[in-house]
């Protein structure tokens, strides 16, 4: 008995992960019918990119700062306080950005769109736009992937520079770490090519699966309070997984 | 091009469609003439709503066929479905108004993405369909400030904006009080008489359909068991039309869900 259970439970699992890639062929083939939707996915990467700027500059400005003083104790042992800034800018570049705006962001803007999304359904507003001849996946979904997958990368980007300016505050201005070395030593061994475009990689891809997740989850989530709800604590639950998971598969390949 | 004619504008052949386990249709046919308001009425569960959705399109039957103007529904692609669905109007039991846009947003939006039509205009047509159901006034509101009544006259505002050639009306009556029912009811009427807009609706308010509908079909365990005028129905002597119409709790229809024997369940049997 629980043998079957455990293995309706895997198989489920597989065919949820097989409906989301078909779902994800779907998206690709509203796409360019979504095109004609151009105003609705500025609308939706204001959504989810503008609002969810706050969230990322605060957090990335904090986990600077808290780099830099981790750091700063690290390296004094060894004597090497002047790497600060090298060291600070290669793990914002290389992993904490990509890693941590993905977080935010599927808190921040993934569970927003299952919510909007699923709710839609439940009230039956996605079957009155195929009822009017709209298709909801080129009106609703394609705008809002393309949106997360445009908003990722720049919001990254931002996380990166508040946080190597909350390093600089804390390591320079407070820690003492002088100035000049700070920068001269970060922009001599940060290589744009391997280091930062290797992030921006990394944050294209969690911007796909993040909002793949959170627009399969709404699409599919049952018409109900419970379902809806159910859905958004699935889509925070899942990115946050596929997240760590696939950075540490493309940590592995990139490097 | 379509076969239009004086021929019923909605054929249905011998439906047949199951859900999951259930059955839900087992070889219904019935016509709908042209010009006509036509209720569709049976007790709960027996697949009304999904007759709507098999005339959209919306859920494909498995066996028999479905003609809405002379196009068979479950044959035509995606781009001919779309095309015939401008042609129709759906009236949502929920309204289902897109709670993003304003009033005037949500009737316009169907103009918005099928025509390229000068703002002017729009606000033209858009005024008039809400003129019609007395709502031009709440042009600015938002969805989540619309009583009920309200919100399914705009649905119908927008139901009506391309000028369809038929209405399906989901449960058009349930949750209004009875001042908002008759606004709903006339206008119903209205659009039937003055546009000749044919309609279908299923509802199960026996007083409010008396008043609108020519013809009337009653369906149960996936069958028609009774059609014709109203009156004529509810005089009609068969055991359906006379628990249906009398509201008679028990019958064809059973106040008991299909249960194992009662003695068995409670333990008391030997």
């Amino acid at each position: 008995m629980n043998a079957i259970v455990r293995r309706n439970w895997l198989l489920n699992g597989i065919a949820q992960v097989g409906e989301c890639g078909l779902f994800f062929i779907a998206i690709l083939a509203a796409l360019p019918k979504s095109l004609r939707y151009f105003r609705e996915t500025c609308r939706q990467l204001w959504f989810v990119g503008a609002m969810s700027l706050i969230i990322v500059m605060t957090c990335g400005l904090f986990v600077g700062m808290v780099l830099a003083l981790q750091l700063y104790y690290t390296l004094s042992i060894f004597g090497g306080t002047a790497a600060l800034g090298t060291v600070v800018a290669l793990s914002l570049f290389r992993e904490l950005g990509p890693v941590v705006t993905a977080l935010l962001f599927a808190g921040r803007a993934g569970t927003a769109v299952t919510a909007e999304i699923g709710l839609m359904r439940a009230t039956d507003q996605l079957d009155a736009m195929e009822m009017m001849a709209v298709d909801p996946m080129a009106y609703i979904v394609a705008p809002r992937y393309l949106a997360g997958v445009i908003a990722m990368p720049l919001l990254m980007c931002l996380f990166n520079a508040l946080g190597i300016l909350g390093a600089h505050a804390v390591g320079v201005s407070w820690l003492g770490v002088d100035n000049g070395t700070f920068w001269g030593n970060m922009t001599s061994t940060v290589d744009l090519w391997r280091d930062i475009i290797d992030g921006v990689w990394k944050s294209l891809a969690f911007g796909g699966v993040v909002t793949l997740i959170a627009v399969f989850q709404g699409y599919n989530a049952p018409p109900t309070s419970e379902g809806v709800a159910y859905s958004t604590t699935r889509t925070v639950v899942f990115s946050s997984i596929v997240i760590l998971a696939l950075d540490f598969v493309m940590t592995a390949f990139l490097t | 091009m379509h076969t239009a004619g004086r021929e019923a504008l909605v054929q249905v052949r011998d439906l047949r469609t199951r859900l999951g386990d259930k059955i839900i249709f087992d070889g219904l046919s019935l016509d709908v003439p042209r010009g006509s308001v036509t209720a569709i009425m049976g007790p709960s569960g027996t697949g009304k709503t999904t007759l709507l959705r098999h005339l959209t399109g919306q859920l494909r039957a498995d066996a028999g066929s479905v003609l809405v103007d002379g196009l068979d529904v479950a044959g035509l692609r995606r781009n001919a479905l779309f095309g015939l669905r401008e042609r129709i109007g759906f009236l949502f039991q929920n309204s289902a108004l897109l709670t993003d846009f304003s009033v005037f947003e949500n009737v316009a939006f169907p103009l918005r993405q099928h025509a390229r039509l000068p703002e002017t205009l729009v606000r033209t047509i858009v005024l008039t369909k809400l003129q019609a159901v007395g709502l031009r006034g709440a042009a600015r509101l938002m969805p989540s400030e619309l009583s009920g009544g309200m919100a399914r006259r705009v649905a119908l505002a927008r139901a009506i904006v391309f000028d369809p050639m038929l209405i399906l009306y989901d449960e058009p009556f349930v949750g209004l009080d009875p001042i908002a029912l008759n606004q709903v009811l006339r206008l119903i009427r209205t659009l039937n008489h003055t546009l000749g807009i044919t309609s279908i609706l299923v509802a199960h308010e026996l007083s409010a359909i008396r008043q609108v509908a020519d013809r009337v079909y009653l369906i149960a365990n996936g069958k028609l068991v009774a059609q014709g005028a109203p009156d004529q129905l509810e005089h009609q002597d068969s055991p359906w039309t006379r628990q249906f119409f009398g509201g008679e709790a028990d019958g064809p229809v059973p106040f008991h869900y299909p249960a194992p024997d009662y003695a068995t369940d409670l333990g008391f049997a030997p």
